[in-house]
């Protein structure tokens, strides 16, 4: 059995290099790898040799052919280094659709540029990149290198479909490995590709073949959680002079701990005495925590610098205290040296930060790095844990919305390391409240004042307002209000309770003619400051599933007095829909002769949703559209 | 004792203290200060900012430029931070084109219980990034920074670049005081100018004063024998004192304004408070004097001598016989300039990168088929002069490069093409692969265009577009049974509105075009889409589409409610903001014209209709119409928009903003049909 497999991988690759030449032909591709395609990868063969446990040989190639001008970012012709990575070799060849060469590119025809990314003040990472424009589609480039690097604790990962709009013919993944050493890997959304895997003692082999393009669709997960993607690790790898040999959570946590966290909380006796000084007297840890948090918030700032080791490892506490910033390991590890001077227990730990997306990290597969782009400190309590952002300076106590929150993250003891849930922002803990006295006038012009109070993940979509410029608020509520032609924004102002995270905002506004008029009638939509207007789009086939990756809660209660002259011809239906996705309601109801009150809550669930139910979906949306839209009409007393 | 009666009296009279702007002289008042003149929206303000420049003669290097760069900045608020980091980009092409940066010194100071405490900002606090081949990026930022805390850094750049730097005088923070001299020896003469569409201009005074100069040079130089065989040694070095007067320029400004963007400002450094200087010639130690530019027509020569401008213009064999072939038996010019300019499209694509200079060479850009801006025009003008047309290439300035406010090279940044024909003037640009004659890229029309004819003279000619750019919407409404609504749309676009539809759309499968047009307009669902004239780029874009639609007829009561133009209203009046700094520029006029047909639905009857409007802007800038019929069973509503202005100044914004208001209004008029 053994010796067949070995037979079919010699042939595999005489095959490979004797069919390459037509991949270089752009007319050849098949035509199901060109739907909902901009580019084709043809060809991708990465081979990855571990000469031993601190040395790795990477040899790349790509074949990409480029079928328009938007396939053109996904050519994939650049190549990250810093001073731990050593190209050996580089280079790219220009075809034609034919598979005529036009342009050759060797090593120094490459643009090299510093690869800083937009966050930083410094980094040592740098690329080099294929500047080429193209003279016509489709075109093919094939590029090429070769890197050596004692870095090994990162191994590049094998995604066989590498993006949406992209398709691939053929891809290769090859890892040589001594055996003694060993390795662990993982093989993710699998799914029903066409993906070939061929082990054998010191050598994976993987081939992915033609992997239809995929389009993204709105609200679909992110696209790592829908394609297959291989990881990999040694068992013994070596970064910047460090040696670990892990496979577990707990021992990586140890290693983490003992090589590159312990030793570097010492703090001068003079901030020592200073923050002793602050919790004087106060006996409950939290309320100790929040001492320092505010400590840190007040006396640091973030800047970020990454330089070799100080990509992973925090600088060391004493010299943030001394130069008064950090980035995320520099401020977390300060944090935590106050907290430690304090009594208060608190871990390093390290996180997958992102807004849009809830990402893990991965339970099933350990790794130094690879899995996460950020750190936060964790004060562990009996209750629910503490999550500190160290990074923000305006952020209140234990606020980690829309960033770290609800994910697996890698807590970091003296004892070893722990995948631990952050905390879960809950849909009626993401509440807006939107209350609003209105009154409404003959000419249809409305006056109100209007108070909104948000908490949870809702609070960081508007605590942000609170330090515009006078000229910017007033610009927002118009935008967030522009549902009211001709507004007027008479006064505002907000407070911001950071101690139990609420954000509140007034608004006293006019709008002039809010209410149309038609005929002898005004018409009035009672939902003045809440519509919901987009509606999800619409798909014809849906192909991908969906996810709403936090759940919230609107309340709105609007009290609206009409003048004497103008009586009320016709109200609206009181709604309640209720569904998997959440519920909405909304009324209006006559409290007196010419008071009307009109009461709305939508609720909208987190969850992961099928495909087959994103028309119910939407169909809930358009529901929530319409409703909101509904007018009611007044008319003037005969 | 003395001390204390004169702090009573500095806090009895509310004056500002008085103020030390020597490096390393922060007071505690200042440091004290808890926000700039009340304004709790300043999250740091420039103190002082020293900016002192001048040259010196380096043996073996020729002049340098030294500038000196002394800033002190209060950071009120957290928001303020990112002042506390610093980035200079200097220019390193090699070691002898290399500018540096010297004696960095830089400090934070805070107050502590009272007494003023100092960071030094230390090497581990200084970065230096080798952004790309020529340039480096130096950067640091500041230690122990706080709310309240104060900053001070001095450097001093040397450069071997004489050009200056435009001088800037606003940052998007105020500055209390700016102190600023500048002295150019008598070898240069320089002139000044200001830019005067900034809110904030700053008065430069102008004085001669005499100095010492030392300059070391070789001997052979002195007496002119130097030649390509002279050796330069010790023995020939020669050091000489002059007497040289220099001109001084200096500015003492205080309470300089933030500069703050607003909405449609396309570049606000357009309205920056800056200095701008050239050098207009340069005298050597032999007498002898370079001349620069001086005015438009001078600096449009000394573009059209350049190697790789004029006579990359000149350049003919490399298309001689492709444009012969091309042309074969065409003999109207309209009919060669339509052939030529689609040839070069189709031959030679843009590489993104911009200039009036050819960066590869007309030829090679050829060959290989992608070039710079220039390498494509001036190719595209040179074909059509061969084939016997009065082309000529015009040099333009991007929106982003701004509108020069003086005579100089780099007031240009771009070149198109002009050709006069019998017919009229037409400008064209190849770069784009859908635009056409007198369609422009948006970016290009800016200010005016110098068109340099074929002996090097030249003359400015209009970029802003004339004719209109139109809409035209056909719509049939339908109202059914079930209060849903279907029908067909036909739209036609003209002129930019066809670019900006062929920009947008030209690659994208009917498919995607549906799902983006069904965005944002309710329960909508598009069928039959189909888009006529896409390929001729010279005439008109139209699609049509049928659609139903959900929901847009409000059942209130017994009666129904619609607004006749349906998703064709816009969703918002775009203009907020209740007052303006700056202009507002639609580049070029617009026209739309809304035609729709309501079928009303069996058993029901108008009740009331919207009233007929109009509604003007200043007379013949701006007209709103909305005109309703009703006739048996079907309205007709007519709406036409007319914007001929194109500018708006901030004392019209208010009408402007009436105009736009009100029309929008009108726009979401409702017809009201009650049963028969």
């Amino acid at each position: 059995m053994r010796f067949k497999k070995s037979i079919s991988i010699i042939a595999m690759l005489i095959s490979l290099t004797t069919y390459a030449q037509e991949k270089l032909i752009a007319l050849t591709i098949d035509s199901e790898l060109k739907d909902n395609a901009n580019a084709v990868v043809r060809l991708r063969e990465t081979q990855i040799e571990f000469s031993s446990y601190n040395k790795m040989i990477t040899k790349g190639k790509r074949v990409v052919t480029v079928l328009n001008a938007s396939g053109r970012r996904n050519v994939g012709a650049h190549l990250s280094y810093d001073n731990e990575i050593n190209i050996k070799k580089l280079g790219a060849i220009i075809y034609d659709a034919l598979g005529n060469e036009i342009k050759k590119f060797k090593k120094n025809d490459f643009t090299d540029e510093s690869a800083i990314s937009s966050f930083s003040l410094y980094e040592d990472s740098r690329v080099k990149y294929l500047d080429y424009t193209p003279v016509s589609y489709p075109y093919t480039v094939e590029f090429y290198y070769e890197t050596i690097t004692n870095n090994t604790a990162y191994i590049p990962q094998w995604m066989p479909l590498q993006n949406y709009y992209v398709s691939t013919e053929k891809s290769i993944f090859k890892l040589i490995y001594d055996e003694s050493v060993g390795i662990n890997k993982k093989m993710n959304n699998l799914g029903n590709h066409d993906i070939e895997e061929i082990n054998t003692p010191g050598q994976l082999l993987y081939i992915g073949s033609n992997i239809k393009a995929i389009k993204p669709e709105a609200y679909s997960p992110r696209f790592k959680d829908l394609v297959p993607y291989l990881q990999v690790t040694l068992n013994k790898f070596s970064y910047e002079g460090y040696t670990s040999e892990t496979n577990d959570w707990k021992t990586m946590g140890k290693w983490m701990y003992d090589e590159l966290l312990a030793d570097r909380t010492q703090l001068s006796i003079k901030t020592q005495d200073e923050i002793k000084r602050l919790i004087n007297g106060i006996q409950d840890p939290i309320e100790k925590a929040k001492i320092v948090y505010n400590y840190v918030q007040e006396n640091t700032r973030y800047i970020s610098i990454q330089e070799g080791i100080g990509g992973i490892q925090p600088i060391l506490a004493s010299k943030v205290d001394e130069v008064k910033y950090g980035d995320c390991k520099g401020l977390t590890n300060y944090t935590k040296a106050l907290l430690d001077v304090v009594g208060v227990e608190s871990y390093y730990t390290r996180v997958y930060a992102s807004e849009n997306n809830t990402v893990d990290v991965d339970k099933d597969f350990v790794s130094f790095v690879g899995q996460t782009n950020h750190v936060i400190l964790n004060i562990p309590n009996e209750k629910e844990d503490l999550w500190l952002e160290c990074t923000s300076q305006t952020s209140p106590f234990n606020y980690s919305a829309n960033f770290t929150d609800d994910r697996d993250v890698f807590v970091i003891t003296p004892e070893g390391g722990k995948i631990v849930h952050t905390k879960e922002y809950k849909t009626e803990d993401n509440l807006q409240s939107t209350k609003a006295k209105v009154s409404v006038d003959v000419s249809g012009n409305i006056f109100s004042e209007i108070k909104i109070d948000s908490e949870g993940t809702q609070y960081g979509n508007h605590n942000m307002i609170e330090n515009a410029s006078e000229k910017d608020k007033k610009l927002y509520y118009k935008n967030y209000l522009s549902d009211i032609n001709n507004l007027e924004i008479v006064s505002l102002s907000h407070s911001n309770d950071k101690e139990k995270i609420v954000f509140s905002e007034t608004i006293k506004i006019k709008g002039n003619k809010y209410a149309s008029k038609a005929g002898i009638r005004l018409l009035f939509a009672p939902n003045m400051f809440n519509k919901t207007t987009n509606v999800p789009p619409r798909y014809t086939s849906r192909k991908l599933p969906f996810k709403i990756e936090r759940g919230f809660t609107d309340i709105d209660e609007y009290e609206i007095t009409l003048p004497e002259t103008l009586e009320v011809e016709a109200l609206m239906k009181p709604v309640s829909i209720d569904n998997q996705f959440g519920s909405y309601s909304a009324s209006i109801e006559k409290n007196s002769e010419n008071k009307l009150v009109y009461k709305r809550k939508l609720i909208l669930n987190k969850g992961d949703y099928k495909k087959e139910d994103y028309k119910a979906f939407r169909d809930f949306y358009l529901k929530i559209v319409k409703h909101d839209k509904s007018k009611i009409a007044l008319k003037t007393i005969q | 004792m003395k001390k204390l009666i004169l702090v009573a009296l500095v806090l009895l009279f509310n004056l500002s203290f008085s103020q030390d702007y020597k490096f390393g002289k922060v007071s505690k008042e200042e440091l004290a200060e808890k926000s700039y003149n009340n304004d709790s929206t300043v999250h740091a303000a420039v103190l002082y900012k020293e900016c002192k420049i001048h040259y010196d003669y380096v043996q073996d290097e020729g002049f340098k430029k030294f500038v000196e760069v002394f800033e002190r900045i209060k950071i009120y608020k957290k928001e303020g931070f990112n002042w506390g980091t610093k980035i200079e980009n200097l220019y390193d092409e090699n070691a002898t084109r290399e500018e540096k940066l010297l004696n960095l010194k830089a400090y934070t100071y805070n107050l502590e219980s009272g007494k003023i405490k100092e960071s030094k900002l230390k090497k581990n606090g200084i970065f230096k990034e080798e952004t790309n081949k020529y340039w480096n990026q130096y950067k640091f930022t500041m230690p122990n920074l706080k709310e309240g805390s104060i900053i001070e850094y001095r450097y001093v750049i040397e450069s071997p670049l004489i050009e200056l730097d435009d001088d800037i005088f606003q940052y998007t923070i105020p500055i209390k005081k700016l102190s600023y001299q500048l002295k150019v020896p008598e070898y240069f003469r320089i002139n000044k100018v200001l830019n005067t569409r900034a809110s904030y201009v700053p008065e430069i005074t102008e004085r001669n004063k005499s100095r010492k100069f030392l300059v070391s040079y070789h001997s052979a130089f002195a007496n002119g024998t130097a030649n390509a065989s002279t050796k330069f040694s010790k023995e020939n070095l020669v050091e000489r004192t002059y007497d040289i007067i220099e001109t001084i320029y200096e500015a003492d400004l205080q309470n300089i304004p933030a500069l703050k963007t607003e909405a449609y400002v396309d570049n606000i450094g357009n309205y920056r408070a800056v200095a701008k200087w050239e050098i207009t010639s340069i005298k050597g130690f032999d007498g002898s004097v370079t001349e620069y530019s001086t005015d438009w027509d001078q600096v449009t020569r000394s573009i059209y001598n350049r190697d790789d401008f004029g006579r990359e213009l000149s350049k003919t064999n490399y298309y001689e016989e492709d444009i012969k072939s091309k042309l074969k038996g065409v003999n109207a010019p309209e009919e060669k300039v339509a052939i030529i300019y689609n040839y070069v499209k189709s031959k030679v694509k843009w590489n993104g990168l911009r200039g009036y200079t050819s960066e590869l060479g007309v030829k090679k850009a050829y060959k290989e088929g992608a070039g710079n801006v220039a390498d494509i025009n001036l190719m595209l003008t040179s074909m059509l002069r061969y084939a016997g047309l009065d082309a000529n290439p015009v040099l333009v300035s991007t929106r982003n490069n701004g509108i020069p406010i003086f005579p100089n090279t780099s007031g240009f940044n771009y070149v198109i093409t002009g050709v006069s024909l019998e017919s009229g003037f037409i400008l064209l640009d190849a770069t784009n692969k859908y635009a056409s004659a007198n369609i422009l890229q948006e970016n290009t029309i800016n200010w005016k265009g110098r068109v340099i004819k074929g002996n090097g003279t030249s003359a400015w000619i209009p970029l802003t577009p004339q004719t209109k750019s139109k809409e035209i919407a056909l719509m049939s409404v339908e109202i059914n049974d079930d209060l849903s609504i279907s029908g067909k749309i036909r739209k036609q676009f003209t002129e930019y509105k066809a670019l900006g539809y062929r920009d947008a759309y030209y690659n994208v499968k009917n498919e995607t075009i549906v799902k983006h047009f069904e965005e944002g307009k309710g329960e909508i669902e598009i069928t039959n889409f189909t888009v006529n004239n896409k390929e001729s780029l010279n005439k008109p874009i139209s699609y049509t589409y049928d659609y139903t639609l959900n929901n847009e007829v409000e059942e209130i009561g017994d009666k129904l409610y619609i607004s006749p133009l349906l998703f064709l209203a816009p969703d918002d009046n775009p203009f907020k903001q209740d007052s303006r700094t700056y202009p507002i520029d639609f580049i070029y006029p617009t026209y739309s014209k809304y035609s729709v047909t309501v079928k009303i639905p069996e058993g029901y009857a108008v009740e009331s209709l919207p009233e007929n409007a109009k509604i003007q802007l200043n007379g013949s800038d701006g007209e709103f119409s909305y005109i309703i019929k009703s006739s048996g069973n079907t309205l007709q509503v007519m709406v036409t928009k007319d914007l001929n202005k194109t500018l708006i100044l901030p004392n019209e914004y208010s009408e402007f903003k009436q105009f736009f208001q009100l029309s929008f209004e009108k726009q979401l008029d409702k017809i009201v049909l009650k049963k028969a």
